[in-house]
């Protein structure tokens, strides 16, 4: 990712994100808020790409489950594709992995057209798909090893146990292993043919908070070995603490693209002051004669937006110059959950429990 | 075609085969507990219709009478064998059960008995040795009726005798007619259930979405699953022998003929499981879709009782099974050695295995709508 500056057409401000040669972004203006798109000058690096979708479709009778996205998947960068459930992750990953067929658009694979060339990159990429369970009665090493002689080439079983903390485990049947540990094993499946490109589809769905790390530490490692990945996602966490890259589809289109920090900066709320246990009426009055977008949270929480992090001191020292008392203070940055609820009006974690 | 991958998919389903205490159970104990069960228990089942065939040599007025006579009981049904027919042969060939043969001269002996009192004349009847219980009711019958005509011709001496003949040289038994038919059952069952396994519950796991997205093809996955079939198909075949040789002491022949009907009855129900499997999405639903077709033909197609046993509309259903030329070929090929028959039912057998194996492996699917 290079940064790149453009001006905005209608206030003439200049401004800088982030994109590569021959990309085209949609950039906000920061002063004056004008969206608009912007193709990147210069040539397409191509042999940089893993991955590179276009105007993909699929449609069940009535129903668009994709609807004409595009995306490009660098290589070595965990890419998250984040959204509800329903949204059409996993119709979208399938499409890519050759397990469903689109109804429009092409996908490449590695510089492959996967409607003609799929069977030729099978050796180059590796999938966990989503609620995999393996062969019941093999072992943690034996279930390495069958998906391992399905491959010319083939990574070591020693090293993959080594890499995902399995050893201990190597000789317990799958189906006794914990939910964590399952999701690790099919991690581990991925890796059996040392593959470029490993796609996970949600892997820590059903997974309790520890395991879940579990599995994030294994995903980074996986990047820190150089591998791509392709993770669908409806945890907003699990984006953010992975993703290089992130990609937000609601109801079969991509609605938001870019880095963590790009998505907060052209989509995010203002950083929120939490005041804690300040039951004062004249307090949220006082701040908003100040100038505040301040408001009360119900349970004696006064929530202030500020634009940045040294009005803190500002909002306290208002506070203190009034003898207002409280309890203490809470600066919340914006999130993907915020990111993704100004985009739909909907909140994701309620949209994935639907 | 990669042998090796089809080598190691063979080898490590067996492997986790011998894992699972159910599988081996219901594959291999299962079968061997119904073999000496109802081995122990049955040593043959009434019929509720019995077919009658008749050879009359003689062709007068009094053989007529005779056959008129039995026809008039109601119980029997009369079927006639023209008199060219050589009688042996034609059991054989025909898989009769049971038969009458009058004999030429059968009018001038009771004739003659009138005025020599030694003169006599036998009727002899052939029967099947398997179906103690229906023997005993057609030689009741065929008694009374031949003791009503020694009356009323005689009152009460024995001109028109019966003489018995077996209509197998061996002398067979329930468990000779049962453990062929125990072998396709436990084919049948392990057949349909593995291709549901493979079918419902892999693709529900993702182990198919994930073998697609690896370089086995379908065709090396399908050709693996099929030698594990088979290789439990020829286990288990093994055991029900081994058992009935050793507990029953039955006399088996292992012939080509056997092993091609064992063969095509494991492709055969491995492509019933496949179409149930591409039909019925859910794991619970297509077990049960399978229960609702093994069972009813598990009783209908003659794996415990006779067919010929069973009301003919029955009989006409079960003529319309699978399983029913599977149990009748390997019976012939195994236990009866009339390769004729057995080679007309392995023939239908491996006819429906080619239509159910081909439409199951087109209608296989790894990928998703």
């Amino acid at each position: 990712m290079i940064e790149q500056r453009f001006k905005c057409p209608n206030c003439q401000e200049i401004a800088t994100f982030y994109g590569n040669p021959g990309e085209t972004k949609v950039v906000t203006c920061a002063a004056c808020n004008t969206k608009g798109r912007v193709i990147i000058p210069g040539e397409k690096q191509d042999n940089n790409v893993a991955i590179e979708v276009s105007h993909l479709k699929k449609v069940y009778d009535d129903l668009i489950a994709v609807n004409d996205i595009s995306f490009t998947v660098k290589k070595g960068e965990i890419f998250a594709f984040l959204g509800p459930n329903g949204a059409g992750k996993t119709t979208t990953v399938e499409m890519i992995e050759s397990i469903r067929t689109p109804t429009a658009g092409a996908i490449r694979l590695l510089g492959a057209d996967t409607k003609t060339g799929f069977n030729q990159i099978k050796e180059r990429i590796s999938i966990l798909p989503q609620e995999f369970h393996s062969f019941e009665r093999f072992t943690v090493r034996e279930t390495l090893t069958y998906f391992s002689k399905l491959y010319k080439k083939r990574a070591n079983i020693d090293e993959i146990l080594d890499a995902m903390d399995l050893q201990s485990h190597e000789k317990k049947l799958y189906r006794n292993l914990s939910g964590g540990l399952k999701q690790r094993v099919g991690v581990a499946l991925s890796l059996v043919n040392d593959p470029e490109i490993v796609f996970l589809d949600e892997p820590t769905t059903g997974l309790d908070p520890k395991a879940r790390r579990e599995v994030w530490q294994v995903i980074a490692n996986l990047r820190n070995k150089g591998k791509t990945v392709f993770l669908t996602t409806h945890y907003m966490e699990e984006a953010e603490h992975l993703a290089d890259h992130i990609a937000i589809i609601h109801k079969g289109k991509i609605i938001a693209e870019g880095s963590l920090q790009e998505l907060l900066t052209t989509y995010g709320e203002k950083t929120t002051l939490y005041i804690k246990n300040c039951h004062s009426e004249d307090a949220r009055q006082l701040l908003e004669e100040k100038g505040f977008e301040a408001h009360s949270s119900g349970n004696g929480d006064i929530m202030v937006k500020i634009d940045y992090k040294e009005k803190v001191l500002e909002v306290l020292s208002e506070l203190r110059h009034e003898c207002i008392e409280y309890d203490g203070v809470d600066i919340r940055g914006s999130n993907l959950e915020e990111v993704f609820l100004r985009l739909t009006g909907a909140r994701l974690t309620e949209e994935a429990e639907t | 075609m990669n042998l090796k991958i089809v080598g190691t998919d063979f080898l490590y389903s067996i492997r986790s085969w011998t894992r699972s205490r159910g599988t081996v159970f219901w594959s291999l104990l299962f079968p061997v507990m119904l073999i000496l069960l109802f081995g122990a228990i049955f040593s043959g089942m009434g019929e509720s219709k019995y077919t009658l065939y008749v050879q009359d040599l003689d062709n007068t007025d009094m053989s007529h009478s005779l056959v008129t006579i039995l026809n008039k009981t109601n119980v029997l049904n009369i079927k006639n064998v023209t008199k060219n027919d050589d009688i042996t042969k034609y059991i054989k060939d025909n898989n009769i059960k049971n038969l009458i043969v009058i004999p030429e001269g059968y009018e001038n002996d009771i004739t003659r008995s009138f005025s020599d009192p030694s003169a006599k004349v036998n009727i002899t009847y052939y029967f099947d040795p398997t179906e103690t219980q229906t023997n005993q009711i057609l030689r009741s019958v065929i008694s009374s009726v031949l003791e009503g005509l020694n009356m009323q011709l005689t009152q009460g001496k024995t001109i028109i005798g019966l003489t018995e003949q077996s209509t197998v040289t061996e002398n067979f038994g329930f468990i000779d007619f049962f453990i062929p038919g125990m072998i396709g059952f436990t084919i049948m069952q392990q057949s349909i259930y593995g291709s549901i396994e493979r079918n419902t519950k892999f693709r529900k796991d993702g182990i198919l979405r994930k073998l697609l997205t690896t370089p086995i093809t379908r065709s090396e996955w399908i050709l693996a699953k099929m030698l594990f079939m088979l290789f439990l198909a020829f286990i288990s075949t093994s055991v029900a022998i081994g058992v009935g040789v050793l507990a029953f002491g039955i006399k088996v022949n292992i012939n080509l003929l056997t092993i091609i009907i064992v063969i095509a009855t494991s492709f055969l129900f491995s492509g019933i499981g496949m179409i149930i499997g591409r039909f019925v999405k859910e794991e619970e639903t297509a077990d049960m879709a399978a229960g609702a077709i093994s069972f009813p033909m598990m009783f209908l197609a003659g794996t415990f009782f006779a067919v010929e046993s069973m009301p003919s509309i029955i009989q006409i259903i079960a003529r319309a099974l699978p399983l029913y030329y599977v149990n009748e070929g390997l019976r012939n090929a195994m236990i009866y050695m009339n390769q004729t028959e057995a080679l007309i039912n392995g023939g239908i057998v491996l006819i429906f295995a080619a239509i159910f194996f081909i439409a199951g492996v087109i209608l296989t699917k790894w990928k998703e709508d």
